[in-house]
């Protein structure tokens, strides 16, 4: 009996996503997993427009990481027009990386992932029996999006990042406060870690998995120049189109991508993987502590290593403002640019995952060409991997109710592809 | 109504998501404001959902697909007031910069195939050019502050008032120095509609109309003659114009590639 599995809508994950599997008796003939969040065509709204503005364009491709598009279109960008940037510009981008981590993780793992474990449909329905929960997690939420604010003029689309820094610098007032927020907010951050580590994790997708991460140097960080994989293998940015093969499917507007021809995971099991060893604080305990629980081959387990990354990000970005504060802020202005004629490729890490912009100049600084890869689309293809895995061996079982299941391997990424109505169904074709 | 709690539905067409986010980002205020409400859909939030009629239906994203379309004509009908939430919603969002393209260009330039695959209806509609709109509230994202004014008024069953002036108006109020008189930037704070404080002037950074025009007053010849006085060339002047209001019947008539 041929039948159709289908979750057409998948809630709480950020844009408009399906799940359609194809079974015959107990075999999985054909795996999508649709995306079909209209195309918006963001890279060409760009071409012709100057440098200056793209930073506040590639911000609007995703509400929940304006901010790695905004840090990696403006790394981009100076590498194309032969501008470095100073000390205090590079702690600044590495603080608003560190904040929409902390927003991100806190809105994915309370308000996306959490009411799946605990059997509710959101996570304001599961106030009265744990409320400590959700207003912890908001608190985190609400530390993240502050730091963004401060930084950038809001919490979504911020208007103070541009090539060459930072419109307006906080004030050493307005960080002290800020570190103290964050100092609050680490209870949400290591109850996290305590949730999802205690929370039965399904071991229903495992399977062996490649990974791929920013390189970030010595310290725990989000950018870099080059890129780690799993095998062993490290390039340079530069060598983006060779990591991430983008083919565009029928089914998708998010392009997929395969490392000589397998999927791949990007995110932050991927970076933890790679470079757990950086950690720092709380953080390197927690991993050590928790490792047997990390299951690298179960990408379920995403989501603690996403709370191991908040108690990170948290105490990190404290202590950039500490670093920040002891050299004293310059409230200077932006370095001056020059347009030229240029290509640069820059690699920064979203929340969920590598993110790649890249630019081509015209002597007049107007974008001729640009090209940005998303983590999403680079995850599709190992999500769809999953999925596949996850149907069979559920089926083989003699398991009936596929849909949560399934579910639940798509949010373990976090996938990001802008939300909808939600309706699961089982469509017998025979 | 049940009770006292308004029914009410968040739905999404084709966007960023940010300005549901931004709802979901007054963490301080949250579960207050949701107890004031019966939710039947918000799904960037809850997998529950219950079809049925609403009071008052808030769409953000723009009209770009054949499902947008289709599922936008059923909230219609399906809801007493219906909200427009956001610039993509009030005015197409930056996608609908490139109104006036060809869509299968447009497919081969991005997805490197000239095959509609996404049922996109080859231009990026504001909600209002589809259905009867209600209200709507502008921004990119939209202010929560305004939102929050306006869902109250609903609820009482209150006429909203929205802003009808320029974010200049703002810039003098909190005594911002201007932009285009003090540094020749490109500001396009004399046509934008204000409510957000101005806050990119506050934070040094030009406006770039993310509120959208202030709709049937706003001077965009005058913008226009401005910022080319200043020395600005015509065509980036034209993009920046074009970026939040491609539809806007003055700007459109600006179109130059």
């Amino acid at each position: 009996m041929v039948r159709e599995i289908v979750v057409e809508h998948v809630a709480r994950i950020e844009g408009h996503g399906a799940i359609k599997v194809l079974v015959d008796g107990d075999k999985v003939k054909e795996v999508k997993f649709e995306v079909f969040e209209g195309p918006r065509f963001i890279e060409r709204i760009l071409v012709g427009r100057t440098y200056y503005e793209v930073p506040d364009i590639v911000a609007r491709i995703c509400s929940i990481c304006p901010d790695p598009h905004q840090v990696a279109a403006v790394r981009a960008l100076e590498k194309a027009l032969g501008v470095a940037v100073d000390w205090q510009i590079e702690m600044l981008r590495e603080l608003q990386l560190l904040a929409d981590v902390i927003s991100s993780h806190a809105l994915h793992l309370y308000l996306l992932a959490l009411p799946d474990y605990l059997g509710y449909p959101d996570a304001l329905s599961m106030v009265d029996k744990y409320g400590r929960e959700v207003k912890l997690g908001l608190q985190l939420k609400r530390a993240g999006n502050t730091l963004k604010e401060l930084l950038t003029g809001r919490s979504i689309h911020g208007c103070t990042v541009k090539p060459g820094g930072y419109t307006k610098v906080p004030s050493p007032s307005e960080l002290e406060k800020l570190a103290d927020m964050l100092r609050q907010s680490m209870e949400g951050a290591v109850l996290a870690v305590k949730l999802f580590s205690s929370l039965k994790c399904p071991d229903f997708a495992r399977d062996e998995n490649m990974f791929m991460a920013v390189d970030p140097g010595s310290v725990y960080g989000f950018s870099g120049n080059h890129i780690l994989v799993s095998t062993g293998e490290r390039y340079p940015v530069e060598d983006y189109k060779k990591l991430t093969n983008e083919v565009t499917v029928p089914h998708s507007t998010a392009k997929h991508s395969y490392y000589n021809g397998k999927s791949f995971m990007v995110g932050a099991l991927a970076r933890i993987a790679l470079n757990g060893k950086k950690l720092k604080g709380q953080a390197v305990d927690m991993l050590r502590e928790l490792e047997p629980k990390l299951d690298l081959a179960n990408p379920l387990t995403n989501n603690l290593a996403q709370a191991i990354e908040a108690v990170y990000a948290v105490e990190r970005a404290i202590e950039v403002i500490d670093e920040l504060l002891d050299k004293g802020l310059k409230q200077e202005v932006m370095i001056e640019i020059k347009p030229k004629k240029g290509i640069g490729v820059s690699a920064v890490e979203a929340p969920r995952g590598i993110l790649y912009h890249c630019y081509e100049l015209d002597d007049e600084g107007r974008v001729v060409k640009a090209d940005i890869i998303t983590p999403t689309a680079q995850n599709v293809a190992n999500i769809e991997k999953y999925i596949k895995i996850t149907a069979e061996r559920l089926l083989l079982k003699g398991e009936e109710k596929l849909e949560l299941p399934l579910e639940l391997v798509v949010r373990a990424y976090d996938p990001c592809i802008s939300c909808s109505a939600h309706l699961v169904k089982v469509v017998k074709l025979r | 109504m049940t009770g006292n709690k308004i029914k009410v539905g968040f739905y999404s067409l084709t966007g960023c998501a940010g300005d549901f986010l931004n709802i979901l980002n007054m963490e301080d205020k949250l579960l207050e404001v949701f107890k004031l409400l019966d939710v039947v859909e918000f799904a960037l939030a809850s997998s529950k959902v219950v079809h049925e009629k609403v009071d008052v239906a808030f769409i953000e994203g723009s009209v770009t697909t054949q499902k947008d379309l289709e599922v936008l004509k059923k909230i219609r009908e399906n809801c007493n007031v219906l909200v427009a939430l956001g610039n993509c919603a009030v005015w197409g969002g930056v996608q609908a910069e490139l109104t006036g393209l060809d869509a299968k260009d447009l497919m081969k330039s991005v997805y490197n195939t000239t095959e509609n695959y996404y049922s996109f209806l080859g231009e990026h509609k504001a909600v209002s050019e589809v259905v009867k709109v209600d209200y709507e509230l502008p921004g990119c994202p939209i202010e929560v502050e305004e939102f929050l004014e306006l869902l109250i008024d609903v609820i009482r069953g209150v006429i909203p008032e929205f802003k009808d002036y320029p974010v200049c108006v703002e810039c003098k109020i909190r005594e911002i120095p201007c932009l285009i008189v003090e540094r020749g930037e490109a500001c396009l704070g004399p046509i934008t509609v204000g409510g957000c404080k101005a806050r990119c002037p506050y934070y040094n950074a030009p406006c770039i109309g993310c509120r959208g025009p202030v709709k049937e007053e706003a001077n965009v010849a005058g913008e226009l003659s401005m910022l080319l006085e200043k020395g600005w060339k015509k065509q980036e002047v034209i993009n920046r114009l074009r970026l939040f209001a491609a539809r806007y019947k003055d700007i459109a008539k600006l179109l130059e590639r």
